[in-house]
């Protein structure tokens, strides 16, 4: 690619493919996402150091994966490159809480998605069922990322 | 005992609260249920006359710790119900207290007797004023005979302790609370200092002086010496008091022309100040031959202990060195006023006992690592410390003199280095006695080299000797420390950069003692770099250059240190030591300075080569390489007018000194000779490109590229000029305008280059040229993020990583560049901001879920606000208030209400922390808007632009507020953002308060209230300026008849119950509460005044009901009379008038002034 070219966001035709996106581990920083593990992960950590005095530097990134929360950590060299995760939030209007478990959420387009379970932490449970049978207008976020869905934030938008 | 107080004690009840407090005592120790323990002590503490319980406590009781808490509790109780107290009764419990001290003077427990000692010494002070004086000297006279030994050593100690207690009770620093004014503790402590304290330290001495011929014959009980240290420790910390009811002579000329400092130096980085008792001091301290006295003491002691290895930290050796340092601070009228022979001979008698602590240093140092006791020695270096802040360079060189044939520097010199040696070989240990030993040392190098009339009085010969060895010294250690070092790992944890601000504090004073030899050590310093070129272009490959790589890291270190000065934010000069040091140098090529620093760069060239700089030039080693050029460009590319104008006035000034003026000449012009200086500038620009390309991911290197090199470049205006023509700039600006490669560097790295990059276009003087550039620079970046906001695809492809990244990356640039404001390139960063105005919207809306992207767009529209907004006119303000409002809008519908749900605790608080860094840039856009309409005040701004700025503050104060909690207000920095926001706020529109409704005034009257209690004076100032502005505002209205505030009513804690109030009357209550019971800080009065004025004039009614139930409400007459006196004289003395006017507030400043200063005798209370 030549020095001149201007600057296109780089989505090919079958971006859509892709879960993650190389990037150099220097630019990540705290708050960012990162690939660690095979899991898509939110740094909350970073420190560098070097590999005796003059040798070249390592980022040491200390992450929490942002489905399950766990911890995992990772060092990488800071010029090589690290997977980052595409995560995408989507906001859909919830219709109903099923029996089972199951949610199901109004899309843009006007058709329902039933595919996706509650969460099983009793608290973040209650805090949506609660709302829910409160009668208000709630709308949920949903986080994806790597083939992964889970509802993240939750918003109250009913008439005041 | 006659008098005691307390009924007739019943034995049994006695008997079960001895057990009770017993038992409570044992269980705290054992930690077991300690709440339930501390309850039972607490309620002897605060029982009815507890006296008679005690008293059985602290005789029969065999648990040491409650015979503690029963002698705390008589202090306490009798403190409290002293009122209730008899006389006799007050008197008994002295004396009670003294007696038991003294027949348990040989108790084990010594912390119990120092206790019962701290009580009387409470209680003495407490009744100090009303005992008559033959009562106190009828104590004292017991105490002193105890202290002269007449009763046997224990009493003797015992009664030193309470000598030891009643000093600290009435210094202000360790005083108890005894809950009476500060004018009662002022007058205990003049008292005391004035009538007391020189017989009591005579009585000291006294102690010292009959114990001194058992202790140096060995026949000494160990009761004895234990008081004997106990008397060195009370005479040094009557020495430690400070002094105040003195009289100083006149600094004399005399004086100064001896060799004394004129401006005798407070060493506080090792908590020291001057002792200063006054002349009245100066027949037992001076003439009398006291000092001479405790040295020969000390020094024969030493000698005669010398076998026995613990001896130097016994007590009575630890205290008395501790007394011979502190007499070395002695300064001021307790010397005659002579031309300073008195106290120079002082010092002199002092050094000549304290050199044997130190000398030979390399045998005490052997001996100390072999595991002797450092104390002496580090006692020594503080002692010689102390001597240096009193004398010049000259003088305290001379001192040692007399007795050897070098100067004292000499031995400085000697005991620098083998403090060098021991912190370099333990440097991975904390708190060696090496590092302690050289810091002490540095500090003294510091001291003498820092001489404010170093000019006058040059360095010795020897002197400039002795220094040069010592720098070989340091270098040589440092250096085989380097290379030993080389392979270690780095890290760069916290802790680390800590290390690296003390690294470089440390280089700065071996820089100074270099710097006092120039003319050996530059030179010295150059061959060490040319056998290092050397060794490195040796290497082909084979051997390993890591260590020579450490070793040339650490040289150009203190290279760096040694040819330039930090001076942050500073004109940079060429150090003066250097300009006077090489008087005889005639030729610029021979000048050292210049061959050091040329031989220095022309190695840094060679990283431009790719083979070499892969063969050995680090990141490490660049980083080096680039701070260098940083600090060197800054000194040494001196403007060429400015150097050349210095030059030529001192030729004309001074022919004689030719020489000396040509060399200065030298130094101020070789770098711009022959292009020099041009070829320097360009090679900065290479090699930050280098930097930037080649060294992918070294963030700590490119940060130095970015912040410091270019930084410094840009900023002067005659080096940014040049660099501007410069191809290479060229080149860098479009790889940055257009090409890819810069995108690698971290978001933050962008932003600053970016700031750097837009910087420079002031400096290109044709006007069209440098809006050029700032099109050429900034306008494809914005080109890029519209055209991309604008993409028919944005929804499917934004959420992408690559693409979020790229947005970011474009964001910190635009905001890099808005950071760049200035008056020249104003116009075209409007218009680059103008074009992405709507592309940011779009992207708000779309990135509503990703917080970094939110973020980053608020911080640009910050900076973008903060530096656009004192230069828009009405047109321009009005599209950016409508952005902003829009911009507003669209956060709060996104925000308000959202609740996050995470399974990690860790990630929810990431959110929260997130949701609170949006918060402060939403305040602070705010404020920046406000700026924008006070500058519009004073200018003709449209009244139209400034109703809409109103609109978007009030929206956006809407969104902020709720956000706000006093939780969160007890962060310092959202605090300040708030309160600044706030105090301008009501300042610009206190009509909008108004007609605030009543739960948005409530939470901004709310948080003023809770501003004014804040520790942070900034912030009570701007809640002052916010009352201030919202009286004014009421006062005002009324007085053109219309309601003001009257329609804002407060609840408030009235003196019967809740009641409601208009809101001048609230902070009227509370200002005054605040004045006259709190801790209030002088150096706010002026707010303060301005705050009480208008309220005073808002409620005139009121605050007479105020000031009549405060002054019913004083039980002590005088106070009362006091207080009604200062009261009056606040609201009529000066020709006070009822008026809001710039003279009218000044003159109540200065009453409010004379209040405070007044009442705060009698009313703050300790």
């Amino acid at each position: 690619m030549s020095d001149s070219e201007e600057h296109h966001f780089e989505s090919k035709a079958d971006a859509g493919a892709s879960k993650t996106y190389p990037q150099q581990a220097g630019t990540i920083r705290k708050n960012g996402y990162i690939v660690i593990k095979n899991r898509p992960c939110k740094v909350v950590e970073v420190s560098t150091s070097k590999t005796g005095k003059h040798g070249h530097a390592k980022c040491h990134f200390v992450a929490i994966d942002i489905f399950t929360g766990k911890k995992l950590e990772d060092i990488v060299p800071s010029s090589h490159n690290c997977d980052v995760p595409h995560v995408n939030r989507t906001e859909y209007q919830l219709i109903d809480i099923s029996e089972d478990g199951f949610v199901s959420l109004l899309t843009e387009n006007g058709n329902t998605k039933d595919d996706l379970k509650l969460p099983t932490d009793d608290n973040l449970l209650s805090q949506i069922k609660d709302g829910f049978g409160e009668g208000k207008d709630l709308v949920v976020t949903v986080m994806s990322a790597m083939g992964e869905e889970q509802i993240c934030a939750l918003k109250d938008v009913g008439p005041k | 005992m006659q008098g005691f107080p307390g009924g007739a004690p019943d034995p049994q009840q006695l008997q079960a609260t001895m057990l009770a407090i017993e038992q409570a005592c044992s269980l705290i120790q054992v930690h077991m249920n300690p709440s339930e323990a501390e309850k039972v002590i607490s309620s002897l503490h605060s029982s009815l006359m507890p006296y008679q319980a005690c008293r059985f406590i602290l005789e029969t009781s065999h648990v040491p710790n409650a015979r503690f808490q029963a002698a705390g509790a008589i202090g306490d109780a009798a403190v409290r119900e002293w009122g209730i107290l008899s006389d006799d009764n007050k008197r008994s419990l002295i004396a009670y207290c003294l007696n038991y001290v003294m027949e348990h003077a040989s108790s084990p427990e010594g912390y119990v007797q120092a206790k019962v000692s701290a009580v009387a010494a409470r209680l003495l002070k407490r009744g100090w004023v009303d005992f008559p004086d033959q009562e106190k000297s009828a104590i004292f006279f017991e105490v002193e005979h105890s202290i002269r030994g007449i009763h046997g050593p224990n009493r003797q100690f015992a009664a030193i302790n309470f000598v030891e207690a009643l000093v600290s009770e009435f210094s202000p620093a360790t005083a108890s609370a005894m809950g009476l004014p500060k004018e009662f503790h002022e007058q205990c402590e003049w008292t005391l200092e004035v009538k007391f304290m020189k017989d009591f330290y005579c009585w000291a001495q006294a102690a010292v002086f009959n114990a001194a011929d058992s202790i140096l014959s060995g026949n000494a009980s160990i009761d004895e010496e234990k008081a004997c240290s106990a008397a060195f420790r009370l005479m040094f910390q009557i020495l430690s008091w400070s002094f105040k009811y003195n009289v100083e002579h006149a600094n004399s000329e005399t004086k100064i022309d001896s060799g004394l400092r004129s401006d005798a130096i407070n060493l506080k980085k090792f908590e020291r100040s001057l002792v200063k008792p006054g002349s009245m001091w100066s027949d037992i301290l001076i003439s009398s031959g006291h000092t001479t006295w405790v040295l020969n003491f000390y020094t024969t002691a030493r000698q005669k202990y010398s076998y026995d290895p613990l001896w130097f930290d016994s007590p009575i050796a630890a205290s008395c060195r501790q007394l011979i340092v502190q007499l070395c601070s002695l300064a001021g009228s307790v010397f005659p006023n002579d031309s300073g022979d008195a106290h120079i001979n002082h010092l002199m008698h002092i050094l000549s006992a304290v050199v044997l602590w130190i000398e030979p240093p390399d045998v005490i140092a052997s001996s100390i690592r072999n595991g002797a006791s450092e104390s002496e020695f580090l006692d020594g270096c503080h002692a010689l410390l102390s001597i240096a802040s009193f004398t010049t360079s000259l003088l305290f060189d001379n001192l040692l003199k007399s007795i050897r044939h070098y100067g004292t520097i000499n031995l400085l010199s000697a005991l620098t280095s083998e403090a060098v040696k021991s912190f370099v070989d333990n440097q991975n240990e904390e708190e060696t006695w090496g590092s302690d030993a050289l810091d002490i040392s540095l500090e003294i190098w510091n001291v003498i080299l820092g001489d404010f009339d170093a000019d006058k009085s040059p360095m010795s010969v020897d002197g400039a000797i002795a220094a040069s060895n010592l720098f070989k010294i340091i270098v040589e250690s440092h250096l085989k420390a380097a290379a030993d070092s080389a392979f270690e790992d780095t890290d760069d944890a916290e802790y680390f950069h800590v290390s690296v601000s003390k690294r470089d504090e440390q280089l700065a004073l071996y820089a100074q003692i270099a710097r006092s030899a120039a003319d050996t050590t530059i030179p010295f310093l150059a061959q060490l770099f040319s056998e290092r070129f050397a060794r490195l272009s040796q290497t082909n490959g084979e051997n390993d250059p890591t260590q020579t790589l450490e070793e040339l890291y650490w040289l150009l270190l203190i290279t760096s240190h040694v040819l330039t000065d930090s001076g942050e934010g500073e004109t940079l000069l060429i150090p003066e030591a250097l300009q006077a040091g090489f008087p005889n140098v005639v030729e610029v090529a021979q000048h050292p300075v210049v061959t050091l620093s040329w031989s220095i760069i022309n190695f840094s060239r060679q990283c431009l080569d790719p083979g070499i700089r892969a063969r050995y030039f680090s990141p490490r080693l660049m980083e080096a390489v680039i701070w260098f050029l940083a600090r060197w460009v800054a000194t040494y590319l001196v403007p060429l007018d400015v150097s050349r104008g210095q030059v030529s006035r001192a030729e004309i000034d001074n022919v004689d000194k030719h020489g000396f003026q040509h060399s200065r000449k030298v130094l101020n012009s070789f770098a711009w000779e022959n292009n020099q200086g041009e070829l320097v500038l360009d090679f900065v620009v290479l090699i930050s490109m280098v930097a930037l390309t080649t060294y992918q991911g070294e963030n700590e290197l490119q940060t130095l590229i970015c912040q410091k090199l270019l930084a410094t470049v840009v900023r002067r205006k005659h080096t940014c000029t040049f660099i501007v023509q410069l191809d290479s700039w060229r080149d860098l600006t479009r790889a940055f305008a257009s090409g890819r490669s810069l995108f690698s560097l971290s978001g933050r790295l962008q932003r600053s280059l970016a700031e750097t990059l837009a910087c420079a276009a002031s400096c290109i003087k044709d006007p069209e040229a440098s809006v050029q550039y700032l099109k050429d620079l900034m306008g494809p970046v914005a080109g890029c993020l519209v055209e991309n906001a604008s993409r028919s695809d944005l929804k499917s492809v934004a959420q992408k990583a690559d693409v979020v990244f790229m947005v970011c990356c474009l964001l910190e640039r635009l905001r890099g560049a808005a950071r760049a404001t200035q008056p020249r390139t104003q116009k075209v960063l409007f218009e680059m901001g103008h074009t992405v105005m709507n592309s940011l919207l779009t992207l708000l809306e779309v990135y509503k879920n990703q917080s970094a992207v939110i973020y980053m767009i608020l911080k640009f529209v910050v900076d973008f606000v903060d530096g656009q907004a004192v230069f828009l006119d009405s047109n321009e303000t009005s599209v950016l208030v409508n952005f902003c409002l829009r911009l507003l809008q669209i956060y709060s519908s996104h925000n308000i209400g959202k609740v996050m749900l995470s399974l990690s605790s860790s990630l929810r608080n990431e959110l929260q922390a997130e949701k609170y860094k949006d918060l402060r840039a939403l305040l602070r856009l705010l404020t920046n808007i406000c700026s924008k309409d006070l500058v519009g005040f004073l200018s003709d701004s449209s009244i139209e632009g400034s109703q809409d700025i109103a609109e978007v503050i009030y929206v956006g104060l809407d969104i902020v507020t709720p956000l706000i909690s006093l939780d969160l207000l007890k962060y310092p920095k959202l605090s300040r953002d708030y309160f600044a926001l706030v105090s301008h706020l009501l300042e610009v529109y206190p009509e909008k308060v108004a007609n605030l409704n009543n739960d948005a005034f409530a939470r901004i009257i709310g948080s003023l209230e809770f501003g004014l209690c804040n520790q942070d004076s900034d912030v009570v100032e701007r809640c002052l300026t916010a009352v201030n502005a919202l009286a004014s505002y009421h006062f005002k209205e009324r007085l053109g008849g219309r309601g003001g505030l009257s329609s804002q009513l407060m609840e408030s804690e009235g003196s019967n119950g809740t009641l409601q109030e208009s809101i001048s009357s609230h902070f009227l209550r509370l200002m005054l509460q605040l004045l006259l019971f709190e801790d209030f800080r002088m150096e706010l009065a002026g707010s303060a005044a301005d705050a009480l004025l208008p309220l005073l004039l808002c409620e005139h009614g009121l605050y007479q009901g105020l000031v009549q139930e405060l002054l019913e409400k004083q039980q002590n007459p005088t106070v009362k009379s006091r207080l009604a006196m200062a009261f009056h004289n606040l609201t009529n003395s000066n020709n006070l008038s009822s008026l809001l006017d710039r003279p009218n507030r000044q003159r109540f400043r200065k009453n409010l002034r004379a209040f405070l200063g007044d009442i705060s005798g009698f009313m703050q209370i300790k």
